[in-house]
């Protein structure tokens, strides 16, 4: 077992970074004054990995869209009780999430750790799937999907990959379709658990109130050793340009909402460079920038607004979401002002203030464990180091905005995804 | 942690909790106001008005960039409401001194700034822009429409507009879309007047420490409006109202939205209302709950199916998305449950996995600033102000009987259903 202490002496924070025997990565972020734990155990494993082998297998299996998802609900099933039982008694806050490219599971408590832990390592580690099981499941996931289809929120996001993306399975809503969920039968489960489920492919974030030796501990006792083995996954070819420029869908809404995407190349990114596209995007759109208050002295926008980097693996692109009397302008304006930038140049003075702001709102997002042990999370997956970000922010250098702002916004990678109220919404 | 409420006035106090375990300081203002048609709109249009600019920034791109110099300093402004008072707030929160890159005093800048905000608004001839009141109208309208895009907030909403339609409870805090339009600058003047002079004020400090300037400057500040009575917030207490009234509504949805309003008959100050609380997570505030167990995991009628209790007011709704042919079905079987309740057909472990449950979630607020600043100030109007460590204890030592006798007041008042249009 390998044990590394790794400190930001600025902050006055560290945390310990441990190759368990048997094979899981863990990540132990003490926070002494605190009265709460947060423990998560996730396998990079998402919804986005729908065809894949292990290394030496000759075919690739596919697998229905949501499975990943399907998977996360029914792991809390046990042969005896399921898990939201076996934490009644320990008082702990369960739950579990998948996103495209992970599914993890977690708890936050204020006492008895201990068993709230060794409760995560055993059912994440104990599949258990019956028939019976899988049919309940796909009634409860159904109510789930419908749900999230009268999301307009979240219908005019997957409308936006939809219209970004041809190919990548980015595009497909995580928890699929009523009818591909139909699909899904034991023996797939039990596939697909048997592939992502490898310790290897894990790791176990722990922060807060928490003794180091006590959580190794645990660690010994419950995980069982994994034998080394390797994922080889199968993404389909994705054209550079978008696959739709604009989509619209009707929903009972007040205003319409938008979502605009510039799609990226996709490349593994290093931390410098993801915080100088955060810099930038904060420069072009923050609450500071001339487009967002002049989007809201024209009434195109209200406090909605929002903007964001989104990356994973195999996918990278911009989005901007809002509501609006006139997505189509909207669009039309950020388009001006990124040729703006790109004909006049970034003030010294606009990068400065986007770099403090940055830098002020990573320190702060350190105040919550929850933030914490899902940051220890995906800087793992993305074979990132967690602290690295603050180095990154400080030492940004201008330049490297500026070679963002030339090779990843593109405006003729630019898509629209509209969702437009119904008729007779009221 | 470090405790201390002082006041400042009759009406307006200032609380400070010292605490180190976070990296950011919280500074906030808070105005209570009791619900009232008529003046709602004019209210709740002050903090978004208050948050675009003051007398050193007098554009939100100057505010905006301000803030971004403080670090990233986030301001909110917000308007809730508690049990029947309409809450506005203003919040300023970025990072302690102690992390700045070159040692920049951040926090006594929010201070000053939360301050002018408050206090000095960006006036022109002694009245707030009318550019900045229709921007702000507009936005405040959208924000109000807004509510239909989320269907499970509308149909709470609708729920309770039609429940408590005659209680200042059943009254949208954020007001109405006409009574945002026909504002005039003179009305809004007035509520922002009015709010400083009579509204219940307390101010906020959530830091690593206190070293007495905010509270000065506060003082300062509010030693200058001429205070008057203090409008009375108190809520009114309804229990069983006889018949129970069914409501619906349709628009093109894939899921239905059933809310059930039911009376607890219990809510501060009148009464220590933790045992209700107690109750609300026995029947379905927890993924082992009465609810959870058996309207989603037996009957598989759902993806969730929640009881949550507002103990500033004596409401409790259950909620659960639905096929909207299962709603008797659902409807049928939650009463069944709150029976359960009734007749003590529960055993320890459920009622020690339900305490257990609420302590944990009280005792995690000592680790949230926002959680921790919001938990004691919205404990104003309580019987008595509690710590998340003493509420946990309480909740611990709630018996049995006491929950039965809880789940015994519990009556069913209103069923309301958003439904597709087939």
């Amino acid at each position: 077992m390998k044990r590394e202490l790794v400190r930001n002496e600025a902050l006055g924070e560290s945390y310990y970074s441990i190759d368990h025997d048997s094979g899981l990565k863990i990540y132990i972020y003490p926070k002494e004054k605190y009265s709460s734990t947060y423990a998560i155990f996730g396998t990079k494993y998402g919804s986005i990995d729908t065809c894949f082998r292990l290394k030496g297998q000759k075919e690739y299996v596919k697998v229905p869209e949501g499975i990943a998802h399907f998977l996360e609900h029914k792991l809390f099933e046990g042969e005896k009780e399921d898990a939201f039982a076996r934490y009644a008694r320990t008082g702990a806050s369960a739950n579990a999430y998948t996103s495209f490219d992970r599914t993890a599971y977690l708890f936050s408590c204020t006492e008895r750790f201990a068993e709230s832990l060794e409760i995560l390592l055993d059912f994440v580690q104990s599949p258990y799937f019956t028939p019976q099981t899988v049919q309940k499941e796909q009634g409860i996931i159904g109510q789930e999907i419908k749900m999230y289809e009268d999301n307009p929120d979240w219908r005019v996001f997957f409308n936006l990959l939809g219209a970004l993306y041809k190919n990548n399975p980015v595009r497909i809503d995580i928890a699929g379709t009523v009818e591909s969920i139909a699909q899904i039968d034991a023996d797939l489960l039990y596939s697909c658990y048997r592939t992502f489920y490898n310790l290897h492919n894990m790791a176990l974030c722990v922060a807060g109130k928490v003794d180091v030796n006590e959580v190794l501990e645990i660690a010994d006792k419950m995980l069982k050793k994994s034998e080394k083995q390797e994922i080889e996954r199968c993404f389909p070819e994705e054209p550079s340009e978008v696959n739709e420029r604009r989509v619209v869908q009707k929903l009972p809404v007040s205003l319409p909402l938008f979502h605009i995407g510039i799609k990226c190349d996709y490349k593994e990114m290093t931390l410098t460079e993801v915080s100088a596209m955060r810099a930038l995007l904060q420069i072009l759109a923050g609450e500071s920038s001339k487009l967002y208050n002049e989007l809201l002295d024209e009434g195109l926008i209200n406090s909605s607004f929002s903007f964001e980097f989104f990356e994973g693996r195999g996918h990278s692109a911009v989005i901007f979401g809002g509501e609006s009397m006139n997505s189509d302008k909207v669009e039309g304006k950020i388009i001006e002002a990124i040729e703006g930038f790109k004909k006049n140049g970034i003030e010294n003075e606009d990068f400065e203030r986007a770099k403090k702001s940055l830098y002020g709102r990573a320190v702060s997002s350190l105040n919550s464990v929850e933030n914490i042990a899902n940051g220890l999370l995906n800087s793992h997956f993305s074979n990132r180091e967690f602290f690295g970000v603050f180095n990154s922010i400080a030492e940004l250098p201008k330049e490297d905005v500026v070679r963002q702002l030339h090779e990843n916004l593109d405006v003729n990678r630019i898509a629209i995804s509209i969702v437009e109220p119904v008729e007779n919404s009221k | 942690m470090e405790i201390r409420t002082e006041l400042l006035c009759d009406g307006v106090d200032f609380i400070s909790i010292t605490e180190d375990r976070f990296l950011t300081n919280r500074i906030s203002a808070n105005i209570f106001l009791p619900l009232d048609k008529r003046d709602v709109s004019a209210n709740a249009i002050l903090p978004f008005l208050l948050r675009r600019a003051c007398k050193s920034y007098p554009d939100l791109i100057t505010l905006n960039r301000r803030l971004d110099e403080l670090y990233g300093a986030r301001l909110f402004a917000e308007v809730d409401k508690l049990g029947e008072a309409q809450v506005l707030t203003l919040t300023i929160s970025a990072i302690d001194d102690r992390f700045t890159i070159s040692k920049e005093k951040n926090t006594a800048a929010c201070i000053d700034l939360l301050c002018e905000l408050l206090f000095e608004p960006a006036f022109e001839n002694g009245k707030f822009r009318q550019k900045d009141i229709e921007q702000e109208r507009r936005q405040l309208i959208e924000l109000i429409e807004g509510e239909i895009n989320d269907k499970r907030t509308y149909a709470r909403n609708r729920c309770l507009e039609y429940m408590c339609g005659n209680e200042r409870y059943g009254i949208n805090p954020l007001g109405t879309k006409d009574g945002v339009k026909n504002l005039s600058d003179d009305e809004i003047l007035e509520a922002w007047r009015n709010a400083l002079a009579s509204g219940r004020i307390r101010f906020a400090l959530l830091g690593k420490e206190d070293d007495g300037t905010a509270f000065e400057i506060f003082k300062e500040a509010i030693s200058k409006i001429y205070r008057q009575n203090v409008r009375d917030c108190a809520p009114e207490i309804v229990g069983a109202t006889g018949d129970v009234k069914e409501y619906e509504d349709s628009m093109p949805v894939e899921q239905a939205k059933l809310f059930m309003g039911f009376r607890a008959g219990i809510a501060e100050p009148d009464e220590d209302t933790y045992a209700m609380v107690l109750t609300a997570a026995l029947f379905g505030g927890t993924p082992h709950s009465r609810l959870f167990l058996n309207v989603r995991e037996k009957l598989s009628l759902c993806y969730y199916c929640a009881a949550r209790y507002d103990r500033r007011k004596g409401v409790l709704l259950v909620d659960s998305g639905i096929e909207a042919k299962n709603r008797q079905k659902v409807v049928d079987e939650v009463i069944v449950q709150l029976e359960c309740l009734k007749k003590g057909d529960f055993d320890d472990s459920e009622l020690n996995a339900a305490k257990l449950y609420v302590a944990n979630s009280f005792r995690s607020v000592f680790d949230s600033q926002g959680g921790l600043e919001r938990w004691y100030i919205n404990q104003i109007f309580d019987r008595e102000t509690l710590s998340p460590d003493e509420a946990a204890a309480r909740i611990e030592g709630i018996s049995r009987e006491k929950v039965m006798k809880c789940a015994s007041q519990i009556t069913l008042d209103t069923v309301y259903m958003l439904k597709g249009l087939n």
